[in-house]
């Protein structure tokens, strides 16, 4: 009876201790092993569970995202108190699934629809592509630097004109060849696309996709590349140049903190929308955590020169670590969309001395000029 | 211009005809003996991974090329005993095949995500002939030795099934099972013996891409190449040679779609062979001129003294 009555208390005791635990859910689209944005989730989830002990957290993956709703479902049913949605496609499924649970506090990944218990977040890459682009310009013999993007949606156009602007900010005559391949994850169609590139002449590779397919195969061909998203250094250490890293947890324990502490609630995020970039540490410049530039290009890096409209005769390397720096800091004296910029057309999209508002970045559709290849939805 | 497009379409074409053709051969050779087997996509993933797994471990890629025959073989022996002995629906034995594959391989496959292969299968450059104008170097630089094995074993397979008596009873099988049974052929084995052949050239097909064409580990890697692989087996009419032509084909176009982008939509180029493949079979079921040659028994499991 004793014995009883001392489990039933247990019991009891853990159900108390789990009633102090707030229980956060993630949905992710990928599995979690795809190497890219999916893994870098739950990194970041991972991070946020490790850092707070009155966490609990769950995830399913490879969520298709016309079903977000009923594994939404599934998640309350569970007892989930906030749900992080990490792609772009739940969007509508994300906030339908809010309204059917006003007490529920969702988190949509890249998205630009909010409610009241529906907040958005984002770690943007365009600052660290910008830089990447730089040095893409500095490293191409043929002034040809080829582009593997998944879909050509504003955030991937984002990315690859910050990236074009670098390049010739360096290199004025360089190209940026750009294919599609209309996947988030495919390695076969990412490798096909570089061998594509290659056969057109572009000898050095920077690219949207959750492998480090694009990196292997120009390492293949002795041609250096740019890491996306995880640190892709040990799959060519000799020709990952850089790249770009995002922390995801930072985000998390920010959000998930301020909702342990009562200062998010399922009635006040309709204005919170995370835009995180280099200063918030969202996102780094490396080809590995700690290596901003790998070693072995410092040397090229440095010798060669251009003229900079702002630092005068001015190394690469230097140019690149002095931009890191100002756009690493709060007051971001630096921008790299900050006008004069024409589009391919010729059409000005950013006045002289104007920076496009984050709005204004989330659905740019153009392209800036040196960009070639196809562009779906390019306005006239 | 015109040589350095040739070229670099032949080596891309038959770099990701490979796979295609491996699993294919495979798949041809199973579906001769009267055995579909739409499994192929699962047996290839699971050559993957054991595939890798083996690499990895040991450092010698080609004994992951052993291993990843070895997982391709159990796991059709699997669909053998569903389909061959049980009687069992071979569509939904095969079907199920593939989601236990993505699935288990997802599963078993988590410890070797995002690692690189410190020795993949080395690409072979052969000299002489890889200065052949137009040819060789799409032919014989760069290429992976699975590449000329798949080659290899069209050729074979081709010999086997139209000049040996092997390959007589292995097509018997397939058209009319009781007629080979009453000559004096075991007909199961034969069926085994074939549906356990197409298990390993799938697994070999799946060690291609982990420790060749990548070479890492990734869930759902093969992205639907097994079933690229059955649709080669028909658009060749069950003919290895014309599988060839067939996986190069598949090849090619991938390619091109992305050397066409900037001028051609590439869902087009992709649906090519697809738009080939229901092509011929419609102008096979038209016209008498093309023979589709299907096995007769194709599907239809057999059971020894039943009268059809």
């Amino acid at each position: 009876m004793k014995r009883v009555g001392l489990a039933v208390l247990l019991v009891l005791g853990m159900l108390a201790l789990a009633e102090g635990r707030l229980k956060a859910g993630w949905i992710y689209v990928g599995p979690i092993g795809d190497y890219g944005w999916t893994h870098a989730h739950d990194v970041g989830r991972r991070a946020a569970a490790k850092a707070f002990p009155w966490l609990q957290t769950l995830y399913v993956e490879s969520v298709p995202e016309g079903q977000v709703g009923s594994y939404i479902d599934q998640m309350v049913r569970q007892g989930v108190k906030v749900i992080f949605a990490t792609s772009f496609g739940y969007m509508d499924g994300v906030l339908e699934a809010a309204k059917r649970y006003p007490n529920v506090i969702f988190a949509h990944a890249s998205g630009f629809k909010r409610a009241p218990n529906v907040a958005t977040y984002m770690a943007d890459f365009y600052q660290v592509y910008y830089l990447n682009g730089l040095m893409a310009g500095a490293l191409t013999k043929t002034g040809k630097v080829g582009y593997v993007g998944a879909f050509p949606i504003p955030e991937v156009k984002r990315h690859i004109n910050a990236f074009a602007l670098g390049v010739r900010a360096v290199n004025p005559k360089a190209k940026v060849l750009v294919r599609w391949i209309y996947e988030w994850y495919s390695p076969a169609a990412a490798k096909e696309a570089t061998e594509a590139l290659i056969a057109e002449g572009a000898d050095v590779f920077a690219f949207t996709e959750d492998s480090p397919t694009v990196v292997q195969v120009a390492a293949g061909h002795k041609l250096p590349s740019f890491a996306h998203y995880s640190p892709m250094l040990k799959f060519a250490p000799d020709y990952v140049v850089s790249g770009q890293l995002v922390d995801w947890g930072v985000i998390y324990k920010d959000f998930l903190a301020k909702v342990y502490a009562g200062l998010y609630t399922p009635k006040n995020l309709e204005d919170v929308d995370y835009w995180w970039l280099l200063p918030q540490k969202a996102v780094a410049l490396g080809a590995d955590r700690g290596v901003p530039v790998n070693p072995k290009f410092i040397p090229a890096l440095r010798a060669k020169k251009i003229h900079h409209p702002v630092f005068g005769e001015i190394s690469v390397y230097d140019l690149v670590m002095k931009l890191k720096a100002m756009m690493s800091d709060v007051e971001l004296a630096f921008d790299p969309f900050q006008g004069p910029i024409k589009d391919r057309k010729g059409n000005l999209r950013v006045p002289a001395g104007v920076r496009p508002t984050q709005a204004e970045l989330e659905s740019l559709e153009w392209a800036v000029q040196g960009v070639e290849g196809p562009w779906p939805n390019e306005p006239k | 211009m015109a040589e350095s497009w040739w070229v670099s379409t032949l080596a891309r074409g038959l770099a990701f005809s490979a796979p295609l053709l491996l699993a294919a051969l495979g798949e041809l050779v199973a579906e001769r003996s009267g055995v579909i087997n739409l499994g192929v996509e699962g047996m290839m993933i699971l050559g993957a991974l054991a595939g890798f797994a083996a690499a990895d471990a040991s450092g010698d890629p080609w004994l992951g090329v052993l291993a990843a025959a070895a997982a391709g073989t159990l796991a059709a022996l699997v669909h053998a005993f569903f389909s061959i002995t049980l009687r069992a629906n071979t569509y939904v034995s095969g079907l199920a095949l593939t989601m236990v594959g993505l699935g288990l391989s997802g599963l078993l496959g988590k410890p070797f995500a995002g690692r690189p292969l410190a020795h993949p299968l080395p690409k072979l450059d052969i000299p002489g002939l890889s200065a052949i104008p137009w040819l060789g170097p799409g032919l014989f630089r760069g290429q992976s030795a699975l590449l000329y094995l798949g080659l290899l074993a069209a050729l074979l397979l081709w010999y086997f099934l139209y000049r040996t008596r092997g390959g007589i009873t292995l097509r018997s099988v397939g058209e009319n099972p009781a007629a080979a049974d009453a000559l004096g052929v075991n007909v199961y084995r034969v069926r085994y013996l074939a549906t356990a052949f197409g298990g390993a050239m799938a697994g070999v097909a799946g060690a291609y891409l982990s420790v060749d064409y990548r070479p890492s580990w990734t869930e759902g890697m093969t992205a639907g190449m097994g079933w690229i692989a059955l649709a080669i087996v028909i658009f060749a009419a069950w003919d290895p040679l014309r599988a060839v032509l067939a996986a190069f084909l598949f090849g090619a176009f991938y390619h091109l779609a992305y050397r066409f982008q900037a001028y051609l939509a590439p869902e087009f180029l992709k649906m090519t062979p697809y738009l080939f493949t229901v092509l011929f079979l419609v102008l096979s079921a038209l016209g008498k001129s093309v023979r589709l040659g299907a096995p007769e028994a194709l599907g239809r499991p057999y059971l020894r003294g039943e009268r059809e």
